[in-house]
């Protein structure tokens, strides 16, 4: 569903992705738009 | 996932970067993401760090079992959830493809 305004601010988080990276969400602000996709069954 | 990684380049084209967090641990998570070469980011999160912080932080419906998707335009805004009520509801890549048209038209202006 489309988010109303005033639109809420996405925590930060940092942790290590499959490649060894440290991805943090913040380092991604001004910069990309992310789509974050919670989900299982990775295994 | 599979129809996240036929879309991806139009996410790309779209400035819009995909992280996709599995509660496995990093070694069963790293090896399904190698076997299925996704193209874009993976992060295992088995200690749930980032579903507690926004369950807890942002109010939304409590993630857990069932997957859900946000996305989070430029300046950090949520701008559209979606909570699956099973492990196949997921949402079209053509509502959020659109959604992020707006955004980047918006922010642009």
């Amino acid at each position: 569903m489309k988010a109303k305004k005033p639109y809420k601010v996405a925590p930060d988080f940092s942790l290590t992705d499959t490649e060894g990276r440290t991805i943090k969400l913040s380092e991604y602000k001004g910069k990309q738009n992310v789509l974050l996709v919670f989900n299982r069954g990775f295994q | 996932m599979a129809q996240l990684r036929l879309d991806h380049q139009q996410y790309v084209n779209r400035n819009t970067e995909i992280i996709a967090i599995g509660p496995e641990k990093a070694e069963a998570f790293k090896k399904w993401w190698d076997e299925h070469k996704m193209p874009f980011t993976g992060v295992a999160d088995p200690k749930h760090v980032i579903a507690d912080t926004y369950g807890q932080q942002v109010k939304l419906v409590k993630l857990g079992r069932m997957p859900a998707s946000l996305l989070i335009d430029k300046s950090g805004q949520i701008r559209y959830s979606h909570f699956g009520e099973s492990m196949s509801d997921i949402p079209e890549s053509k509502e959020i493809l659109t959604l992020i048209d707006e955004i980047n038209k918006e922010q642009r202006e």
